[in-house]
């Protein structure tokens, strides 16, 4: 036994019946989706406290559905599932998804969720960064109701969310890209299976002129207890002629939004320096998705 | 306390008393003796202890037993049990596991059944994996030993054989 607490696993047919569990056991309680985070942590023995695993694989959570305001992902839908969706697979606006999705190995896409990603809240990782730039929204459902939290405001720590000990993420939004949108993740990583260095995910709306109308610059890996936005970039890019020479000004405004750590991974000058390069890199890579069309104008 | 699950394994219906917190890795080794499927990081980051639940490639290391509950599980000692040609044992090798033979693409053994889980799973999906493919799919597997490329090698073999 791991978890010297755990009294029992349980496996809920009917959200009223995960509500209830999570309303019973508070901070004692883990929902396990598809378990990898789970055992990261209790790997790392962080997860000693723990008397109930909830597994939420049989609640009917998982599937994608599109409508005008978007697409919205069941917290169960698994990184496998995401990745083979025609939208991710051909609209440069989510390009974005497309590249996150192809760093984690098959063993981890066929059973990571997207709401399970998510809920790990570990700047680490790379799906959510994605998610991030994308603008998603987690809509979650607990005791006292439904609403929806914003990912700008859902990560608030290391390991750390908006979520109450009674809510769980039920699925996620991503609105329907503006006209002339791509979007680019790239990752820095020692071997084809590690966690990031640093990460970055990007995402320009470009107006009539060519200029930058919009745009989310997201950086994950070790430069911040949580994800970091990269205002001084977005700022940098408003307005500004789409190309090389406004990107690496971008990409060096990083600079000023993160605060990057030292471990065994890489020193707080590299990945100060590699998140400026890797800035650049995928702006310029979203911008050769726009250049080369796609479906969605 | 102690969960019944009735886990389906190489074909088999076995109905088993587990911890809850008990690894699919650890009772297809210390319950069902089937140890093929390695225990390397313990951590889903090596690739060893990968079998196949559903169809589709998973580490035991990561997955609670209690959640393979009525899924089919496939280990490295499952492959292959299909193609009896009446050669009197009952099986033959999976073109994969003939493969790695063939190109002499073992060398300590201990990454082997979990690289060739995962390369069943693209054979399964993909006919005639370009190289790069083939790399992709074996990312999340480290050998420490062969520098992959006959790995890669006798995964292009079995590509031909299938």
């Amino acid at each position: 036994m791991t978890l010297p607490d755990l009294s029992d696993y349980f496996v809920p047919t009917q959200e009223s019946e995960l509500i209830d569990l999570l309303g019973r056991f508070g901070e004692r309680a883990m929902i396990v989706a598809g378990g990898t985070f789970v055992h990261g942590l209790e790997a790392r023995g962080l997860l000693s406290e723990v008397e109930a695993l909830i597994d939420i694989g049989r609640l009917g959570l998982g599937g994608i559905s599109q409508d005008a305001a978007g697409v919205t992902l069941g917290a169960t839908t698994t990184l496998a599932e995401l990745r083979r969706a025609d939208f991710v697979q051909t609209d440069p606006a989510f390009g974005a998804l497309q590249d996150a999705l192809d760093y984690p190995p098959v063993q981890i896409r066929n059973v990571g969720t997207v709401g399970g990603c998510l809920a790990a809240s570990a700047p680490l990782y790379d799906v959510p960064a994605a998610l991030f730039a994308l603008d998603g929204t987690a809509c979650v459902r607990g005791a006292g109701g439904a609403r929806d939290i914003p990912l700008n405001e859902f990560f608030v720590g290391l390991f750390e969310n908006a979520l109450r000990t009674d809510e769980f993420i039920a699925a996620v939004t991503l609105p329907k890209p503006a006209a002339r949108t791509a979007s680019a993740f790239l990752k820095l990583e020692t071997n084809a299976n590690d966690l990031a260095i640093i990460n970055v995910a990007v995402r320009i709306t470009l107006g009539e002129n060519g200029r930058c109308a919009d745009s989310r610059v997201v950086i994950g890996g070790g430069v911040g207890e949580c994800y970091v936005r990269a205002g001084s970039a977005e700022a940098a890019l408003e307005g500004g002629k789409a190309g090389g020479e406004l990107f690496a000004t971008a990409a060096a405004a990083v600079a000023h939004d993160i605060e990057p750590v030292t471990d065994q991974r890489g020193s707080e000058a590299y990945r100060r320096h590699m998140a400026i390069v890797y800035t650049r890199r995928a702006l310029e890579r979203a911008l050769g998705r726009m250049v080369t069309g796609g479906t969605n104008g | 306390m102690k969960k019944l699950v009735q886990l389906n394994v190489n074909g088999d219906t076995h109905e088993l008393a587990v911890n809850p917190d008990e690894t699919l890795l650890g009772v297809l080794r210390n319950h069902l003796d089937l140890i093929g499927p390695k225990r390397g990081c313990d951590s889903g980051g090596c690739g060893c202890c990968t079998v196949h639940v559903d169809g589709k490639a998973v580490y035991s290391c990561m997955m609670y037993a209690v959640s393979a509950q009525d899924k089919n599980v496939v280990t490295i000692e499952g492959l292959g049990q299909n193609n009896d040609q009446g050669n009197g044992n009952g099986r033959e090798l999976d073109p994969l596991q003939q493969a790695f033979i063939d190109a002499g693409a073992v060398q300590c053994g201990y990454c082997t059944c979990g690289v060739i889980m995962a390369a069943k799973e693209l054979l399964d999906t993909v006919k005639n994996p370009d190289e790069d493919e083939i790399r992709h799919a074996i990312a999340g597997n480290l050998c420490r030993c062969t520098g992959y490329q006959k790995i890669v090698d006798a995964i292009k073999l079995a590509a031909a054989a299938v």
